[in-house]
């Protein structure tokens, strides 16, 4: 078994290297589902497990400083687990759980752990010794997947026979009962999505998604796309803009005499930014990330070891942005940094003024882009398909996110030094991010409202009337609406977020809730 | 009506705009910081990352402050953000209704010291939560609304620095 241990070993710490993969998504469930199917021999089943996971696990979001269950470890290991006894998705979620609570835990005590190398960081700095920046910046950021490696490992050498032996005793009962509370689970997600975008005015785009999902029985690719078009009609993205022609003027390059940065040191500067997070922790946050990525573009500038150490500390100073948009920043940052190097009384407190200002409004818009709604129509469409084994559900999942997500990270890297400040201003000016907040509102609510009736069948087994003319319940609520009890699932845990109940809360309430509800036979 | 007052030296971001702002149904925000409300480019930021279901609204101190007096704000669900515990002490003094402060991300600076995973007070910082704490205030640090709240009281901030 040692070379299977070995290979899911592997899987986890792929996972982990999401800080230096740009936070690309390759560290879900649904992708690393279908690798330990693979690693086991059976990637069918993986891809399964994967989707189940990806749905329960969909609402866990990485915001600011909330850190979530860390659901690559749980994920894999609990993949892992159920193939290798044998058993399905209800398994996998039991185990996967917990486990990914405890390696949150974990990980929060590593990012608190961390801040102890910023005095050396500092050092560094002062000395203008970028090279020694980067190493560490690296060897900090490989912790995280080396460690959760290591402990991922053990538990699998350590706990495998034990684990096989514990599972195989668990009785069909509870079996059955996990099955069902695991497949009501997906609301909790659904609940936390609808949580981003629910309000008075979309509400009717997400009862749009649950009628085409319905009654019209439309699969998620053919909802998703709908979607598109009805924000694009919607927000009249599609049509003229009469103010185009105001502001084209202003897109034009300024003439600048002296341009030292090259179109490859800003390819550098994109494929650092995927390591933004390598060395993530809660003093600094994505400080020496920051600083790793723009070192190409002050290694041109600065020559003299005190312009390089006073960059460097600049850039040291504590940073916090979605990954995803932070190539902006990153842009105008080198645009100023050259400003600096030319011209004499440069206020270099502007450079820092800028970031920070910069940072936060940024992570607003980026985090409910990417992760609010990108994210969620991936999802909803890989999953849909990786529900049934088919490959091609991780795939598309992957793609629909990050086709998007790589040409406009490396897009604003030179929007931002070329245009900076201006391309900001026309954003702000066209108001084209408020039509891209609603319109991606829409499609997200759209999606969401597809999401109980096609992820998340809920059915009943219980008959009304008197023997021999027994009625099925189902039959009824079918005939109404097919995906009525998995609406109302869906919109009691919705309540229960809004009321701030606490996610694991919820979670063990419904996981509560299926299983005396499956025992009772009120839910199959 | 006040909602929250945050203090938070990101002011307006994800956390604020995904999770408060949604879970207390807030309509209008308040940035009240005398920096911000005077320069242009920081405030073109923070209407670029504004959610749509609110209204935004950037002033000085003492602005923010005759608002969130004038009846008009009665009738909307606020949120006040500042970035600095000093400025949550200046509009708390003349802003009865607030009695609870939320601290949600203080960033690390020389001289202070980490009290939570996101707030790092310094000792002028201590100075003011003790005058906050003198007025009956209740300091409550949370990131996001499912956070336990986590109370700032007098056993806090005398750990010695």
């Amino acid at each position: 078994m040692t070379v299977e241990y070995l290979l899911i070993t592997a899987v986890v710490m792929f996972g982990h290297m999401e800080d230096f993969l740009g936070a690309a998504l390759f560290s879900r469930p649904l992708v690393l589902g279908p690798l330990v199917g693979l690693a086991l021999g059976d990637p069918v089943q993986g891809i399964i497990i994967g989707a189940t996971l990806e749905l329960i696990f969909m609402g866990n979001i990485k915001v600011g400083a909330a850190i979530p269950p860390d659901v690559i470890t749980g994920g894999a290991l609990g993949t892992a687990f159920a193939i290798m006894s044998g058993n399905g998705a209800e398994i996998a979620l039991a185990i996967a759980i917990p486990v990914s609570i405890i390696a949150e835990i974990i990980i929060s005590g590593l990012f608190v752990v961390r801040p102890a190398l910023n005095s050396r960081f500092e050092k560094y700095a002062a000395e203008g010794n970028f090279k020694k920046i980067e190493v560490l910046h690296v060897a900090s950021g490989l912790t995280k997947p080396l460690l959760m490696g290591t402990l991922a490992f053990l538990a699998l050498q350590l706990g495998d026979e034990a684990m096989q032996t514990f599972l195989n005793s668990i009785p069909a009962w509870v079996q059955s009962g996990l099955s069902v509370a695991g497949s009501m689970l997906p609301a909790v997600g659904f609940a936390m999505l609808m949580n981003l975008m629910f309000n008075k005015h979309a509400a009717v785009y997400f009862f749009l998604g649950f009628i085409l999902a319905s009654y019209l029985k439309l699969p998620m690719i053919a909802i998703g796309a709908l979607g598109i078009i009805i924000a694009i009609i919607i927000t009249g993205a599609a049509g003229n803009s009469t103010d185009s022609e105001e502001y084209s003027n202003d897109d034009e390059q300024e003439p600048v005499a002296d341009r030292q940065i090259t179109k490859r040191d800003l390819r550098k500067v994109f494929f650092r930014s995927l390591a933004l997070e390598a060395n993530f922790n809660f003093e600094t946050w994505q400080n020496t990330g920051f600083a790793y990525s723009i070192i190409p573009v002050l290694k041109k500038l600065y020559h003299t070891k005190e312009q390089m150490s006073s960059a460097l500390r600049r850039h040291l100073q504590f940073f916090n942005t979605t990954a995803h948009g932070s190539t902006l920043i990153l842009g105008i940052t080198a645009a100023m940094e050259e400003q600096n190097s030319t011209s004499g009384d440069f206020d270099t407190e502007s450079i820092n003024a800028v970031k920070s200002g910069l940072m936060g409004p940024l992570a607003g818009v980026f985090d409910s882009l990417f992760w609010g709604t990108l994210k969620v129509i991936a999802a909803g469409i890989g999953v849909s398909l990786a529900m049934d084994g088919n490959m091609l559900g991780p795939l598309l999942f992957i793609l629909i996110f990050n086709i998007p997500h790589f040409s406009l990270r490396y897009y604003m890297t030179f929007a931002g030094y070329n245009t900076g400040n201006r391309f900001l201003q026309n954003l702000a000016r066209s108001g084209i991010m408020a039509k891209l907040t609603s319109g991606a509102t829409i499609l997200g609510l759209m999606v969401i409202g597809a999401m109980p009736v096609i992820l998340m069948p809920l059915k009943t087994p219980i008959t009304i009337g008197t023997q021999g003319s027994e009625v099925s319940l189902q039959m009824i609520l079918d005939q109404l609406a097919p995906g009525l009890l998995s609406l109302a699932l869906t919109f009691f845990a919705f309540w229960l977020v809004r009321r701030n109940i606490k996610t694991t809360w919820i979670l063990l309430g419904i996981l509560v809730l299926g299983f005396v509800g499956s025992i009772l036979n009120i839910f199959i | 009506m006040i909602r929250l007052i945050r203090i938070d030296d990101r002011l307006l971001h994800g956390q604020v705009s995904f999770t408060w702002v949604p879970s207390l149904k807030i309509n209008c925000i308040v940035i009240a910081n005398n920096k911000v409300a005077t320069d242009e480019f920081q405030k073109m930021a923070l209407n670029i990352a504004k959610p749509p279901s609110a209204k935004l609204l950037i002033y000085t101190l003492k602005d923010a402050i005759a608002f969130l007096c004038d009846a008009k704000a009665r009738n909307q669900e606020i949120l006040v953000l500042v970035n600095s515990i000093a400025d949550a002490l200046s509009v708390a003094k003349e802003i009865n209704e607030i009695k609870t402060i939320n601290f949600g991300g203080i960033r690390m600076k020389t001289g202070a010291k980490l009290i939570s995973k996101a707030i790092a007070i310094d000792d002028n910082d201590i100075t003011f939560i003790k005058e906050l704490l003198e007025r009956g205030l209740e300091l409550e640090i949370r990131q996001v609304p499912g956070d336990k709240k986590t109370i700032i009281d007098s056993s806090v901030i005398n750990i010695p620095q």
